[in-house]
């Protein structure tokens, strides 16, 4: 496998290619899914290829395919050749990558419980835990879906300039939808993932299963006792995971090099963030937002990016001002800087592009108490269902699951669906104060034609926003 | 492939599983994406895959092979085997469909002169071009061409095969940040393929959408241009099947037979409908597709389902196969009569919402979601479009909106592209007092 990937780099350097780069890639795991308490199958992934991208004459060219013969990936570098080749006629400027220091290195994450040691039944209990825990947790849950989901990704990079990174990494996660029907009325907590990149030790200290009896007891209570939100102008404090949703929707995607310049202009759309908005303000100075891809165990994690660039810590945000933007070798060449690794692919089929990892608002130095304790009329916002933010990111919306009424600085009654709906700079400028614990949730970002799901993980501290108009 | 195909069947019936499902598929696929007038890459992929799903006293297993050789496929299948042994049955599964069927052809399915087709940048330019004589300044979008074989065998005395081709593009075009339109055109034989008239829709709405005022929020009878209602409609392919029912992800949980769209609603998928992306000879198990109504006048016909849901049902398989979820092939909504004149006009004070992205539901069961609108969004006062609006929300209920319909146009557009995944065939429609919200910081 390594030489064929290596053959394919030098047949396109052959062929005229300025730069080539190959990228093999095996994922092979396990699906499980169980609704309402029947085990729906069991779904054996074993996925394996070869991707090639080259630069010819300024023009960009990508081929990919399954067949792994010295035959068929010599038919895959030429077609890449040919079409970067056509491709650079109808081009306007040529294509050209920033200067970047390469390794050659391997690199793995272990697992202290190893899935591939279990077999499908064994990970079924998981699911069986989280049927028990809801069927014995007193409230209607007629409606189950439950899924499980492990792979190991074994990846290996070359390029024309040095690079030759190797990994393998394991990645392990859980999802469910849980539908509570009581006195007639219906939520739902949908599509909650818990999810790793490691072993199955990581799932059993995560417990999600207790997780999901909290949803369910918290939908029921919702459903007894809910009220109606306050309306108008108060103070919301948002959990660790409605800040994520809101770092990794309005100022990671914003903050994205190809989005800023138009590439992904027909599809995720553009950005109300331009080139010259580095270094200006766009929240209030206790405003830190970083995307690490380096984080152990994170769900988006990865030391070396798909175009061999090594990871480190970004700060989009530093103290409420724009201070980096997320790219790749290709906006970090028209930047005139370096890349800062943020080229993914989610397979050996995709071309790398600018994507996030993991995204998080940084902590300040509130304790939850402190955050609460002066607001006099407001919502405490615990987690959300329904969201969305414009293509240019700037007009977002986020609707309270399980969501409290704060009242002279105390939690009160569960309030129902209460609507956030606000600019980035509005949001991100009402913040005035951050708490000191972090945690992380996990998502799957969508971006690219065809689609690229990528593993996130979006998370960081709570957060106090003063006087925002809330809805209902 | 047929021969891997009857190899790995023979070898899954020696070891002992029961039902057996073989899809092999070959596949060319090429793409030229494009941005700022410019491409920006263009791609090539090829697969060759055998899918294999396995049945063993109910219990089920499934893999994807691409590695077809003999000692892999027996490997495979032994460790299959192993797995399934260990599980527990799937209480509700009842097989898969009976064959042999008679397939027929379908008209404009397939077009040799796709497969030979060398270099399609030219239609990229073209569709450039178009946007840019209408007034566009920045153009980009996608092209793909399609060349698929479908090769299944099972063990129910099916073999089938099918050949498809594909041409679509997607073009968006701005004159400024805030000023875009969106056209697409997606087609199965080369010569219906037309992109010049989604660049001239891209350029036309961006130039028509220049300086756009903060829209208020409020209800508002609205204009859904083809390219944003087909969204809506696209989430039906899921939200109609039997299995996003049972797992609680669907408004249409419990509704069969009862009212759930206003009463001139006819909402079908088509799974044999000439010169449409999503069609196929036949389903995952071998059944030939078909129409199936879904939404007859306003009521709750059928959910989709596959052989084993049916029969769950006590019904018959609307050959939506799925294997274990059934989806939709093409969402159909029937044209009503009236020219896209007569439906402004039908409008005292109202929005036309030329394109959405980003629908996202609170309560899947309850079907309360949002959507947003992008590219160019209009007022309209006493018929005419008065100026564009932006920074706005639908915000409403999905049962709701497919209740308030009381208009549709005359003429039908075939919808295909990113944010629209299953082909949706939808004319113009207007829908009374849809929630309008927008962001008040």
């Amino acid at each position: 496998m390594h030489e064929l990937v290596e053959f394919a780099v030098e047949k396109a350097l052959e062929l005229g290619a300025k730069y080539a780069e190959a990228r093999f890639e095996e994922h092979s795991g396990v699906n499980i899914v169980m609704k309402n308490g029947n085990p729906e199958g069991l779904g054996i992934r074993a996925d394996r290829g070869i991707g090639v991208r080259v630069l010819v004459n300024g023009g960009m060219g990508f081929a990919s395919t399954n067949v792994l013969t010295k035959e068929s990936v010599s038919e895959v570098v030429k077609k890449a050749v040919k079409l970067a080749k056509a491709a650079s006629k109808v081009r306007n400027r040529p294509i050209e990558f920033s200067e970047e220091r390469f390794h050659e290195v391997y690199y793995e994450v272990r697992m202290k419980k190893d899935f591939r040691d279990y077999s499908g039944e064994e990970k079924m209990e998981y699911l069986k835990l989280i049927e028990e825990e809801v069927l014995n947790s007193g409230v209607n849950v007629p409606m189950r879906f439950l899924s499980y989901q492990d792979w190991i990704a074994h990846k290996y990079f070359v390029n024309n300039e040095g690079a030759k990174v190797e990994s393998v990494i394991p990645r392990v996660s859980i999802t469910y939808n849980l539908v509570v029907f009581e006195e007639g009325q219906v939520e739902q907590a949908p599509f909650v993932k818990t999810s790793f990149t490691g072993g199955l030790e990581l799932i059993e200290k995560a417990e999600p299963w207790k997780r999901a009896l909290n949803d369910v007891k918290a939908l029921q209570r919702l459903i007894k006792e809910g009220k109606k939100p306050p309306e108008g102008k108060v103070d919301v404090v948002i959990s660790p995971e409605v800040a994520g949703i809101a770092v990794h929707e309005s100022v990671g995607h914003p903050y994205e090099a190809d989005r800023i310049f138009g590439r992904e202009a027909a599809q995720a759309g553009e950005s109300f963030v331009k080139p010259d908005m580095l270094g200006k303000r766009i929240g209030s100075e206790v405003v830190t937002v970083i995307e690490d891809p380096t984080i152990p165990n994170s769900w988006g994690f990865y030391l070396y990016d798909d175009e061999g660039v090594k990871a480190r810590p970004r700060y989009l945000i530093k103290d409420g001002i724009i201070t980096e933007f997320l790219m790749n070798r290709e906006y970090a060449y028209y930047l005139g800087t370096h890349s800062n690794a943020a080229a993914r692919a989610i397979n050996y089929d995709r071309e790398p592009i600018v994507r996030m990892a993991n995204t998080y608002l940084a902590p300040g130095d509130y304790s939850f108490d402190e955050l609460i304790e002066d607001v006099k009329l407001g919502v405490y916002m615990v987690s959300f269902n329904e969201w969305n933010i414009d293509d240019r990111r700037y007009q977002q919306r986020y609707i309270g699951r399980e969501a409290y009424l704060i009242e002279n600085g105390e939690i009160k009654h569960p309030v129902r669906r209460p609507i956030l709906e606000i600019t980035t700079k509005g949001l991100w400028s009402s913040v005035d104060a951050v708490g000191k614990e972090v945690e992380f949730y996990p998502g799957t970002c969508g971006k690219g034609e065809p689609g690229q799901g990528v593993p996130v993980w979006m998370g960081g501290a709570s957060a106090r926003l003063r006087d925002v108009v809330l809805r209902r | 492939m047929f021969d891997i195909n009857e190899l790995i069947l023979k070898k899954a019936k020696e070891i002992g599983f029961g039902d057996v499902v073989v899809l092999s598929y070959e596949t060319q696929r090429r793409q030229v994406r494009f941005a700022n007038n410019e491409i920006t890459v263009a791609k090539n992929w090829h697969y060759q895959k055998s899918v294999i799903f396995a049945e063993y006293e109910k219990r089920l297993v499934s893999t994807e092979l691409t590695a077809l050789d003999e000692k892999t496929i027996e490997e495979t299948l032994k460790m299959l085997f192993k797995t399934a042994k260990a599980m527990e049955p799937k209480k509700d599964y009842y097989g898969i469909a009976e064959g042999p069927f008679e397939y027929r052809d379908i008209p404009e399915t397939f077009d040799k002169k796709i497969v030979e087709l060398d270099e399609p940048n030219e239609y990229v330019e073209i569709a450039i071009n178009s946007a840019l004589e209408e007034g566009a300044k920045r153009v980009a979008g996608v092209l793909y061409t399609d060349y698929n074989k479908l090769y299944l065998t099972t063990s129910n005395n099916v073999e089938a095969f099918d050949e498809g081709t594909g041409i679509e593009i997607s073009v968006r075009a701005f004159v400024d940040d805030v000023a875009s339109g969106h056209g697409t055109n997606s087609v199965r034989v080369l010569k219906k393929f037309d992109p010049e008239s989604a660049g001239r829709k891209a350029g036309e709405i961006a130039k028509l959408a220049v300086n756009p005022e903060e829209g208020d929020a409020g209800k508002y009878d609205v204009i859904f241009d083809p390219l944003a209602f087909a969204n809506l409609l696209s989430y039906m392919s899921f939200m109609a099947s039997a299995f996003a029912v049972e797992a609680g992800f669907s408004f249409l949980v419990g509704k069969l037979g009862q009212k759930v769209a206003s009463e001139d609603i006819v909402l079908k998928d088509v799974g044999n409908m000439p010169n449409a992306y999503g069609t196929r000879k036949f389903d995952d198990e071998g059944v030939p597709t078909q129409e199936t109504t879904i939404i007859e006048n306003g009521v709750l016909k059928t959910y989709l389902l596959n052989t084993s849901l049916a029969r769950k049902y006590n019904t018959k398989t609307t050959a939506n196969a799925g294997l274990t979820m059934p989806r939709a092939w093409n969402i159909y909504l029937e044209a009503g009569d009236y020219s896209k004149e007569e439906l402004f006009s039908e409008v005292k004070k109202g929005i036309y919402i030329t394109n959405v992205w980003y629908t996202r539901f609170q309560n899947y069961v309850a079907g309360d979601f949002s959507t947003i609108p992008r590219d160019g969004a209009f007022l309209i006062e006493n018929g005419e479009i008065v100026k564009p609006v932006r920074n706005i929300r639908v915000s409403d209920n999905f049962q709701r909106i497919l209740e308030s319909i009381v208009a549709l146009g005359k003429e039908l557009y075939h919808i295909h592209w990113w944010e629209v995944r299953t082909p949706v065939f939808t004319p113009y429609v207007l829908i009374k007092d849809v929630g309008i919200t927008k962001a008040t910081k």
